[in-house]
Protein backbone atom coordinates (compact mmCIF):
# COMPACT_ATOMS: atom_id res chain seq x y z
CA UNK A 1 0.00 0.00 0.00
CA UNK A 2 1.90 3.19 -1.11
CA UNK A 3 1.86 6.52 0.06
CA UNK A 4 -0.60 7.47 -3.71
CA UNK A 5 -3.14 4.36 -2.46
CA UNK A 6 -3.55 6.18 1.18
CA UNK A 7 -3.44 9.96 -0.64
CA UNK A 8 -6.61 8.61 -2.93
CA UNK A 9 -7.72 6.11 -1.08
CA UNK A 10 -7.57 2.96 -3.30
CA UNK A 11 -8.25 -0.62 -1.78
CA UNK A 12 -7.88 -3.54 -3.72
CA UNK A 13 -7.81 -6.81 -2.43
CA UNK A 14 -4.67 -8.14 -2.20
CA UNK A 15 -3.69 -10.44 -5.01
CA UNK A 16 -2.62 -14.17 -4.17
CA UNK A 17 1.12 -14.72 -3.67
CA UNK A 18 3.60 -17.25 -5.96
CA UNK A 19 2.37 -20.30 -6.05
CA UNK A 20 5.89 -22.11 -4.78
CA UNK A 21 5.12 -21.06 -1.41
CA UNK A 22 2.01 -23.41 -1.21
CA UNK A 23 4.26 -26.37 -2.51
CA UNK A 24 7.30 -25.76 0.20
CA UNK A 25 4.80 -28.25 2.18
CA UNK A 26 5.80 -31.04 -0.17
CA UNK A 27 9.26 -31.28 0.97
CA UNK A 28 8.30 -29.62 4.60
CA UNK A 29 6.16 -32.58 5.06
CA UNK A 30 8.82 -34.56 4.95
CA UNK A 31 10.69 -33.81 7.67
CA UNK A 32 7.64 -32.95 9.89
CA UNK A 33 7.01 -36.60 8.95
CA UNK A 34 10.07 -38.74 9.63
CA UNK A 35 11.93 -36.40 12.40
CA UNK A 36 8.59 -34.97 14.43
CA UNK A 37 5.92 -37.37 14.08
CA UNK A 38 3.78 -35.34 12.75
CA UNK A 39 1.56 -36.99 10.00
CA UNK A 40 -1.31 -35.76 7.76
CA UNK A 41 -4.89 -36.64 8.80
CA UNK A 42 -5.99 -36.74 5.46
CA UNK A 43 -7.54 -33.52 4.82
CA UNK A 44 -7.12 -29.94 2.97
CA UNK A 45 -9.22 -27.20 3.03
CA UNK A 46 -9.49 -24.04 1.16
CA UNK A 47 -11.19 -20.98 2.20
CA UNK A 48 -12.77 -18.68 0.09
CA UNK A 49 -14.87 -15.83 -0.02
CA UNK A 50 -17.80 -16.44 -2.76
CA UNK A 51 -19.28 -13.42 -4.92
CA UNK A 52 -22.62 -13.59 -5.39
CA UNK A 53 -22.87 -13.40 -9.11
CA UNK A 54 -23.66 -16.12 -11.91
CA UNK A 55 -20.13 -15.76 -13.61
CA UNK A 56 -18.63 -17.06 -10.06
CA UNK A 57 -21.18 -19.70 -9.96
CA UNK A 58 -20.20 -21.16 -12.68
CA UNK A 59 -16.43 -20.67 -12.04
CA UNK A 60 -16.69 -22.82 -9.08
CA UNK A 61 -18.80 -25.49 -10.61
CA UNK A 62 -16.16 -26.05 -13.61
CA UNK A 63 -13.48 -26.18 -10.76
CA UNK A 64 -15.86 -28.65 -8.41
CA UNK A 65 -15.70 -30.86 -11.72
CA UNK A 66 -12.32 -30.57 -12.68
CA UNK A 67 -11.12 -31.35 -9.26
CA UNK A 68 -13.48 -34.75 -8.90
CA UNK A 69 -12.46 -35.29 -12.29
CA UNK A 70 -8.63 -35.45 -11.45
CA UNK A 71 -9.31 -36.80 -8.00
CA UNK A 72 -10.50 -40.01 -9.80
CA UNK A 73 -6.47 -40.57 -10.93
CA UNK A 74 -5.43 -39.88 -7.67
CA UNK A 75 -8.23 -40.80 -5.67
CA UNK A 76 -9.19 -37.31 -3.73
CA UNK A 77 -12.25 -36.40 -3.08
CA UNK A 78 -13.94 -33.08 -2.90
CA UNK A 79 -16.48 -31.96 -0.11
CA UNK A 80 -17.79 -28.24 0.20
CA UNK A 81 -19.23 -26.95 3.11
CA UNK A 82 -20.70 -23.05 3.78
CA UNK A 83 -19.43 -21.89 7.23
CA UNK A 84 -21.75 -19.46 9.53
CA UNK A 85 -19.76 -16.48 7.81
CA UNK A 86 -20.86 -17.55 4.55
CA UNK A 87 -17.22 -18.61 3.21
CA UNK A 88 -16.76 -21.58 1.31
CA UNK A 89 -14.99 -24.24 2.08
CA UNK A 90 -13.69 -27.13 -0.48
CA UNK A 91 -11.75 -30.14 1.72
CA UNK A 92 -10.20 -32.34 -0.24
CA UNK A 93 -9.98 -35.85 1.46
CA UNK A 94 -6.79 -37.79 0.27
CA UNK A 95 -4.15 -39.77 2.51
CA UNK A 96 -0.94 -38.23 0.05
CA UNK A 97 -0.04 -34.61 0.94
CA UNK A 98 1.39 -34.48 -2.21
CA UNK A 99 -1.69 -34.82 -3.81
CA UNK A 100 -3.07 -32.81 -1.36
CA UNK A 101 -1.39 -29.67 -2.59
CA UNK A 102 -1.87 -30.24 -5.82
CA UNK A 103 -5.67 -30.54 -4.96
CA UNK A 104 -5.85 -27.02 -3.48
CA UNK A 105 -3.76 -25.51 -5.71
CA UNK A 106 -5.93 -26.82 -8.71
CA UNK A 107 -8.69 -25.19 -6.57
CA UNK A 108 -6.87 -21.69 -5.91
CA UNK A 109 -5.83 -22.13 -9.94
CA UNK A 110 -9.09 -21.84 -10.80
CA UNK A 111 -10.26 -18.86 -9.16
CA UNK A 112 -7.41 -17.45 -10.13
CA UNK A 113 -7.94 -18.05 -13.58
CA UNK A 114 -11.33 -16.84 -13.56
CA UNK A 115 -10.56 -13.52 -12.61
CA UNK A 116 -11.51 -14.56 -8.81
CA UNK A 117 -8.12 -15.10 -7.36
CA UNK A 118 -8.56 -12.43 -4.74
CA UNK A 119 -11.21 -13.98 -3.12
CA UNK A 120 -9.10 -16.80 -2.08
CA UNK A 121 -8.52 -16.44 2.05
CA UNK A 122 -6.35 -19.41 3.35
CA UNK A 123 -5.54 -23.06 2.73
CA UNK A 124 -5.65 -25.27 5.46
CA UNK A 125 -4.03 -28.71 6.26
CA UNK A 126 -4.74 -31.02 8.95
CA UNK A 127 -2.14 -32.77 10.64
CA UNK A 128 -1.61 -34.86 14.04
CA UNK A 129 1.31 -35.58 16.07
CA UNK A 130 2.58 -38.73 17.93
CA UNK A 131 0.42 -38.23 20.80
CA UNK A 132 -2.81 -38.22 18.33
CA UNK A 133 -2.90 -34.37 19.32
CA UNK A 134 -4.68 -32.15 16.09
CA UNK A 135 -2.39 -29.04 14.62
CA UNK A 136 -3.43 -27.27 11.77
CA UNK A 137 -0.86 -25.41 8.96
CA UNK A 138 -2.83 -22.53 7.57
CA UNK A 139 -1.54 -20.67 4.68
CA UNK A 140 -2.08 -16.92 3.74
CA UNK A 141 -2.59 -16.52 0.61
CA UNK A 142 -2.45 -12.73 0.60
CA UNK A 143 0.67 -12.78 2.60
CA UNK A 144 2.13 -16.15 0.98
CA UNK A 145 3.12 -17.44 4.31
CA UNK A 146 2.12 -20.18 6.78
CA UNK A 147 1.87 -20.92 10.82
CA UNK A 148 0.58 -23.64 12.61
CA UNK A 149 -2.92 -23.45 14.57
CA UNK A 150 -3.15 -25.72 17.64
CA UNK A 151 -7.05 -25.72 19.17
CA UNK A 152 -6.29 -26.31 22.78
CA UNK A 153 -8.94 -28.16 24.73
CA UNK A 154 -12.16 -25.67 25.71
CA UNK A 155 -13.41 -22.78 23.83
CA UNK A 156 -11.20 -20.45 21.87
CA UNK A 157 -8.20 -21.80 23.25
CA UNK A 158 -4.87 -22.07 21.81
CA UNK A 159 -1.79 -24.10 22.80
CA UNK A 160 0.68 -21.39 22.22
CA UNK A 161 3.47 -23.30 23.33
CA UNK A 162 2.86 -25.95 21.05
CA UNK A 163 2.71 -23.81 18.23
CA UNK A 164 5.85 -21.79 19.01
CA UNK A 165 7.34 -25.10 18.81
CA UNK A 166 6.21 -25.58 15.16
CA UNK A 167 7.49 -22.17 13.89
CA UNK A 168 10.80 -23.37 15.19
CA UNK A 169 10.71 -26.67 13.51
CA UNK A 170 8.87 -25.48 10.48
CA UNK A 171 11.25 -22.88 9.91
CA UNK A 172 13.90 -23.67 7.89
CA UNK A 173 11.36 -25.39 5.66
CA UNK A 174 8.52 -23.21 5.10
CA UNK A 175 8.09 -19.41 4.78
CA UNK A 176 6.40 -18.61 8.00
CA UNK A 177 4.45 -15.65 9.33
CA UNK A 178 7.08 -13.69 11.31
CA UNK A 179 4.18 -11.34 12.31
CA UNK A 180 3.03 -13.62 15.38
CA UNK A 181 -0.21 -10.91 15.51
CA UNK A 182 -1.07 -12.22 11.91
CA UNK A 183 -1.46 -15.53 13.42
CA UNK A 184 -5.45 -15.59 13.06
CA UNK A 185 -7.02 -18.44 14.66
CA UNK A 186 -9.72 -20.01 13.13
CA UNK A 187 -12.48 -21.83 15.27
CA UNK A 188 -14.55 -24.73 13.98
CA UNK A 189 -12.04 -25.76 11.39
CA UNK A 190 -14.78 -28.30 9.63
CA UNK A 191 -11.51 -31.04 9.10
CA UNK B 1 -2.50 -14.18 -14.00
CA UNK B 2 -6.15 -13.25 -15.32
CA UNK B 3 -7.20 -9.27 -14.38
CA UNK B 4 -9.04 -9.21 -10.77
CA UNK B 5 -12.76 -9.40 -11.60
CA UNK B 6 -13.74 -7.63 -8.22
CA UNK B 7 -10.99 -5.23 -7.97
CA UNK B 8 -13.40 -2.68 -9.55
CA UNK B 9 -12.81 0.07 -11.92
CA UNK B 10 -11.07 2.59 -10.45
CA UNK B 11 -13.21 5.73 -10.07
CA UNK B 12 -10.70 9.10 -11.63
CA UNK B 13 -13.13 11.13 -11.22
CA UNK B 14 -12.90 10.84 -7.46
CA UNK B 15 -9.69 10.66 -6.89
CA UNK B 16 -8.90 13.77 -9.63
CA UNK B 17 -11.63 16.07 -7.13
CA UNK B 18 -9.33 14.40 -4.10
CA UNK B 19 -6.38 15.74 -5.45
CA UNK B 20 -7.70 19.21 -6.30
CA UNK B 21 -8.99 19.21 -2.59
CA UNK B 22 -5.94 18.50 -1.22
CA UNK B 23 -3.86 20.78 -4.00
CA UNK B 24 -6.45 23.44 -2.44
CA UNK B 25 -5.76 22.95 1.51
CA UNK B 26 -2.14 22.82 0.47
CA UNK B 27 -1.93 25.78 -1.59
CA UNK B 28 -3.86 27.59 0.93
CA UNK B 29 -1.63 26.59 3.70
CA UNK B 30 1.39 27.97 2.05
CA UNK B 31 -0.22 30.99 2.29
CA UNK B 32 -1.02 30.99 5.96
CA UNK B 33 2.55 30.17 6.56
CA UNK B 34 3.97 32.52 4.60
CA UNK B 35 1.69 35.23 6.38
CA UNK B 36 2.98 33.88 10.34
CA UNK B 37 6.60 34.00 9.31
CA UNK B 38 6.34 37.59 7.55
CA UNK B 39 4.04 38.69 11.16
CA UNK B 40 7.83 37.63 13.30
CA UNK B 41 8.63 36.12 16.25
CA UNK B 42 4.66 35.69 17.56
CA UNK B 43 4.12 34.25 14.37
CA UNK B 44 6.27 31.38 15.26
CA UNK B 45 5.82 30.91 18.35
CA UNK B 46 2.01 30.02 17.23
CA UNK B 47 3.63 27.98 14.67
CA UNK B 48 5.25 26.12 17.61
CA UNK B 49 2.30 25.63 20.03
CA UNK B 50 -0.11 24.05 17.17
CA UNK B 51 3.29 21.92 16.19
CA UNK B 52 2.91 20.24 19.83
CA UNK B 53 -0.61 20.40 20.24
CA UNK B 54 -0.47 18.62 16.70
CA UNK B 55 1.76 15.92 17.97
CA UNK B 56 -0.49 15.56 20.99
CA UNK B 57 -4.23 15.09 18.68
CA UNK B 58 -1.76 12.51 17.06
CA UNK B 59 -0.51 10.55 20.05
CA UNK B 60 -3.30 11.15 22.46
CA UNK B 61 -6.60 11.88 20.83
CA UNK B 62 -7.76 8.67 19.18
CA UNK B 63 -7.21 7.66 23.65
CA UNK B 64 -9.64 10.74 24.75
CA UNK B 65 -12.08 10.13 22.55
CA UNK B 66 -12.37 6.51 22.87
CA UNK B 67 -13.01 7.25 26.54
CA UNK B 68 -15.59 9.83 26.40
CA UNK B 69 -17.30 8.10 24.20
CA UNK B 70 -17.70 5.06 27.00
CA UNK B 71 -15.66 2.16 24.37
CA UNK B 72 -14.92 -1.10 26.33
CA UNK B 73 -12.33 -3.09 24.25
CA UNK B 74 -13.67 -6.33 23.83
CA UNK B 75 -11.74 -9.88 23.78
CA UNK B 76 -11.93 -12.52 21.52
CA UNK B 77 -13.63 -14.74 24.59
CA UNK B 78 -16.51 -11.79 24.95
CA UNK B 79 -17.19 -11.50 21.12
CA UNK B 80 -16.39 -14.01 18.91
CA UNK B 81 -18.15 -13.79 15.90
CA UNK B 82 -17.09 -10.08 15.22
CA UNK B 83 -13.62 -11.00 16.21
CA UNK B 84 -13.48 -13.78 13.36
CA UNK B 85 -15.31 -11.57 11.07
CA UNK B 86 -13.04 -8.78 11.59
CA UNK B 87 -9.84 -11.26 11.06
CA UNK B 88 -11.07 -12.42 7.95
CA UNK B 89 -11.74 -8.86 6.79
CA UNK B 90 -8.15 -8.17 7.81
CA UNK B 91 -7.08 -11.28 5.48
CA UNK B 92 -8.49 -9.99 2.72
CA UNK B 93 -7.47 -6.58 3.13
CA UNK B 94 -4.08 -7.52 4.27
CA UNK B 95 -3.89 -5.37 7.31
CA UNK B 96 -2.77 -6.08 11.18
CA UNK B 97 -5.90 -7.07 13.62
CA UNK B 98 -6.97 -3.76 15.49
CA UNK B 99 -7.80 -3.40 18.71
CA UNK B 100 -12.04 -4.18 19.00
CA UNK B 101 -14.41 -1.98 20.92
CA UNK B 102 -17.78 -2.04 21.44
CA UNK B 103 -20.20 1.19 22.71
CA UNK B 104 -23.65 0.17 24.41
CA UNK B 105 -26.00 2.15 22.80
CA UNK B 106 -28.92 1.54 20.88
CA UNK B 107 -27.77 4.05 18.51
CA UNK B 108 -26.47 1.85 15.30
CA UNK B 109 -23.09 3.02 14.32
CA UNK B 110 -19.57 2.44 13.68
CA UNK B 111 -16.51 4.08 13.52
CA UNK B 112 -12.51 3.87 13.45
CA UNK B 113 -9.46 5.40 14.72
CA UNK B 114 -5.71 5.61 15.65
CA UNK B 115 -2.97 7.52 13.81
CA UNK B 116 -1.64 4.62 11.95
CA UNK B 117 -2.83 0.97 10.93
CA UNK B 118 -0.80 -1.16 13.40
CA UNK B 119 -2.66 1.27 16.33
CA UNK B 120 -6.40 1.34 14.94
CA UNK B 121 -9.29 0.61 16.74
CA UNK B 122 -12.65 -0.63 15.35
CA UNK B 123 -15.84 0.05 17.43
CA UNK B 124 -19.29 -1.31 16.92
CA UNK B 125 -22.23 -0.41 18.81
CA UNK B 126 -24.68 -2.76 20.61
CA UNK B 127 -27.59 -0.91 18.08
CA UNK B 128 -25.40 -1.83 15.12
CA UNK B 129 -24.55 -5.26 16.35
CA UNK B 130 -28.36 -6.11 16.63
CA UNK B 131 -29.80 -4.39 13.76
CA UNK B 132 -27.95 -5.78 10.91
CA UNK B 133 -27.53 -9.40 9.55
CA UNK B 134 -23.55 -10.47 9.35
CA UNK B 135 -23.15 -10.18 5.81
CA UNK B 136 -24.39 -6.26 6.60
CA UNK B 137 -22.28 -5.86 9.57
CA UNK B 138 -19.10 -7.48 7.18
CA UNK B 139 -19.72 -4.88 4.79
CA UNK B 140 -19.79 -1.72 7.60
CA UNK B 141 -16.69 -3.40 9.35
CA UNK B 142 -14.71 -3.93 5.57
CA UNK B 143 -15.52 0.07 5.13
CA UNK B 144 -13.94 1.45 8.76
CA UNK B 145 -11.30 -1.22 7.74
CA UNK B 146 -10.57 0.35 4.33
CA UNK B 147 -10.70 4.25 6.77
CA UNK B 148 -7.74 2.33 8.18
CA UNK B 149 -6.15 1.20 5.46
CA UNK B 150 -6.35 4.54 3.51
CA UNK B 151 -5.17 6.16 7.04
CA UNK B 152 -7.80 8.74 6.71
CA UNK B 153 -7.21 9.57 10.39
CA UNK B 154 -3.68 10.53 9.53
CA UNK B 155 -4.78 12.28 6.63
CA UNK B 156 -7.91 14.29 8.41
CA UNK B 157 -5.86 15.40 11.28
CA UNK B 158 -2.93 16.76 8.76
CA UNK B 159 -5.11 18.04 6.70
CA UNK B 160 -6.72 20.14 9.97
CA UNK B 161 -3.24 20.82 11.50
CA UNK B 162 -3.09 24.23 9.58
CA UNK B 163 -7.05 25.17 10.21
CA UNK B 164 -6.01 24.92 14.03
CA UNK B 165 -3.61 26.69 13.36
CA UNK B 166 -5.42 29.43 11.84
CA UNK B 167 -8.15 28.81 14.44
CA UNK B 168 -5.67 29.53 17.49
CA UNK B 169 -4.35 32.39 15.54
CA UNK B 170 -8.01 34.03 15.53
CA UNK B 171 -8.60 33.54 19.43
CA UNK B 172 -5.93 34.63 20.64
CA UNK B 173 -3.76 36.64 17.57
CA UNK B 174 -4.97 40.09 19.45
CA UNK B 175 -3.08 39.48 22.22
CA UNK B 176 0.09 37.95 20.30
CA UNK B 177 -0.13 41.17 18.55
CA UNK B 178 -0.89 43.33 21.47
CA UNK B 179 2.61 43.71 22.47
CA UNK B 180 4.33 46.14 19.89
CA UNK B 181 1.18 47.73 18.03
CA UNK B 182 3.21 50.69 16.41
CA UNK B 183 5.45 48.15 14.39
CA UNK B 184 3.82 45.14 14.53
CA UNK B 185 0.18 46.31 14.22
CA UNK B 186 -0.52 46.21 10.61
CA UNK B 187 0.99 42.47 9.93
CA UNK B 188 -1.02 41.06 12.97
CA UNK B 189 -4.34 42.45 10.92
CA UNK B 190 -3.02 40.82 8.26
CA UNK B 191 -2.24 37.58 9.86
CA UNK B 192 -5.72 37.74 11.25
CA UNK B 193 -7.68 38.32 8.33
CA UNK B 194 -5.44 35.54 6.00
CA UNK B 195 -6.24 33.26 9.15
CA UNK B 196 -9.86 34.22 8.81
CA UNK B 197 -9.85 33.22 5.42
CA UNK B 198 -7.94 30.17 5.99
CA UNK B 199 -10.11 28.82 8.75
CA UNK B 200 -12.83 29.29 6.15
CA UNK B 201 -11.61 27.78 2.53
CA UNK B 202 -10.15 25.26 5.19
CA UNK B 203 -13.42 24.33 6.60
CA UNK B 204 -15.41 23.85 3.46
CA UNK B 205 -12.32 22.01 1.72
CA UNK B 206 -11.70 19.15 4.26
CA UNK B 207 -15.22 18.88 4.48
CA UNK B 208 -15.36 17.80 1.02
CA UNK B 209 -12.12 15.87 1.50
CA UNK B 210 -13.91 13.90 4.04
CA UNK B 211 -16.87 12.96 2.17
CA UNK B 212 -14.98 12.11 -0.86
CA UNK B 213 -12.87 9.47 1.69
CA UNK B 214 -16.47 8.05 2.69
CA UNK B 215 -16.70 7.23 -0.83
CA UNK B 216 -13.55 5.71 -1.27
CA UNK B 217 -14.20 3.97 2.04
CA UNK B 218 -17.56 2.43 0.42
CA UNK B 219 -15.46 1.46 -2.83
CA UNK B 220 -12.56 -0.27 -0.63
CA UNK B 221 -15.54 -2.28 1.11
CA UNK B 222 -16.84 -3.63 -1.87
CA UNK B 223 -13.46 -4.95 -3.19
CA UNK B 224 -12.71 -6.24 0.41
CA UNK B 225 -16.03 -7.96 1.22
CA UNK B 226 -17.13 -8.29 -2.96
CA UNK B 227 -20.65 -7.49 -1.54
CA UNK B 228 -21.53 -3.74 -2.13
CA UNK B 229 -24.96 -4.73 -2.28
CA UNK B 230 -24.48 -6.12 0.92
CA UNK B 231 -22.91 -2.55 2.41
CA UNK B 232 -26.06 -1.01 0.43
CA UNK B 233 -28.83 -2.50 2.80
CA UNK B 234 -26.69 -1.76 5.73
CA UNK B 235 -26.63 2.05 5.27
CA UNK B 236 -30.65 1.73 4.53
CA UNK B 237 -31.35 0.14 7.54
CA UNK B 238 -29.13 2.33 9.58
CA UNK B 239 -30.49 5.64 7.79
CA UNK B 240 -34.05 4.17 8.43
CA UNK B 241 -33.30 3.94 12.25
CA UNK B 242 -31.10 7.15 12.74
CA UNK B 243 -34.66 8.97 11.33
CA UNK B 244 -36.66 6.79 13.41
CA UNK B 245 -35.00 7.72 16.76
CA UNK B 246 -33.72 10.87 16.80
CA UNK B 247 -35.08 12.17 20.15
CA UNK B 248 -33.29 9.44 22.44
CA UNK B 249 -29.56 10.33 22.11
CA UNK B 250 -30.46 14.17 21.05
CA UNK B 251 -28.09 15.97 23.71
CA UNK B 252 -25.09 12.86 23.84
CA UNK B 253 -25.60 13.86 20.05
CA UNK B 254 -25.30 17.33 19.66
CA UNK B 255 -22.04 17.57 21.03
CA UNK B 256 -21.03 15.48 17.98
CA UNK B 257 -22.58 17.13 15.69
CA UNK B 258 -22.14 20.47 16.39
CA UNK B 259 -20.41 21.60 13.58
CA UNK B 260 -23.06 21.50 11.18
CA UNK B 261 -23.88 24.77 11.20
CA UNK B 262 -26.56 24.45 9.00
CA UNK B 263 -29.81 22.93 10.04
CA UNK B 264 -30.89 19.54 8.92
CA UNK B 265 -33.92 21.67 6.90
CA UNK B 266 -32.56 23.87 4.38
CA UNK B 267 -31.45 23.17 0.99
CA UNK B 268 -29.78 20.23 0.15
CA UNK B 269 -27.05 21.82 -1.87
CA UNK B 270 -25.99 23.92 0.35
CA UNK B 271 -26.03 21.05 3.12
CA UNK B 272 -23.93 19.14 1.19
CA UNK B 273 -21.39 21.31 1.14
CA UNK B 274 -20.85 21.46 5.16
CA UNK B 275 -21.34 18.10 6.12
CA UNK B 276 -18.70 15.25 6.09
CA UNK B 277 -20.54 12.31 5.17
CA UNK B 278 -22.12 12.13 1.57
CA UNK B 279 -25.68 11.66 1.56
CA UNK B 280 -26.59 8.13 1.73
CA UNK B 281 -28.92 7.78 -1.65
CA UNK B 282 -25.38 9.06 -3.31
CA UNK B 283 -23.47 6.50 -1.63
CA UNK B 284 -26.15 3.99 -2.04
CA UNK B 285 -26.15 5.07 -6.12
CA UNK B 286 -22.21 4.53 -5.80
CA UNK B 287 -22.71 1.09 -4.31
CA UNK B 288 -25.00 0.06 -7.04
CA UNK B 289 -22.40 1.09 -9.78
CA UNK B 290 -19.76 -1.36 -8.07
CA UNK B 291 -23.04 -4.56 -7.98
CA UNK B 292 -23.26 -3.47 -11.66
CA UNK B 293 -19.59 -4.13 -12.08
CA UNK B 294 -19.38 -7.31 -10.49
CA UNK B 295 -22.55 -8.91 -11.97
CA UNK B 296 -21.67 -7.71 -15.53
CA UNK B 297 -17.88 -9.34 -14.72
CA UNK B 298 -17.04 -11.93 -17.88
Amino acid sequence: MGFLDSLLGRTKAKPIAAQDRLFALTTAYISLETEHNITTRGQAAILFQPVDTADFDNIVTEMEELVRGTGEETGTTLTVETDSFGYRWMILHDPDVDDLVVGINAVSDALAVGGYGDRTLAAVFAFKDARDRQLYLIYNYKRGTWYPFVPAGGEQARDAERELQLKAILEPELPVEAELERWLPMWGIPI
Amino acid sequence: MAQSKVALRADTGLQARMLITVFLLGALYVVLIAALFASGASGVTIFVVAAGLFLFQLFASDKIALATMGVQKVSPQEAPELHAMIERLCVQADLPKPTIGIVNTTMPNAFAMGRSQKSATVVATTGILELLSPAELEGVMAHELAHVRHRDVMIMTIASFFASIAALILQFGFFFGGNSDDEDGPSTMVLILVSLVVYVVSFVLMQALSRYREFAADRGAAAITGRPSALSSALLKISGTMDRLPMTDLRAHSEMNAFYIIPANTKKSLLNLFSTHPPVEQRIAQLSRLEAQLQGAR
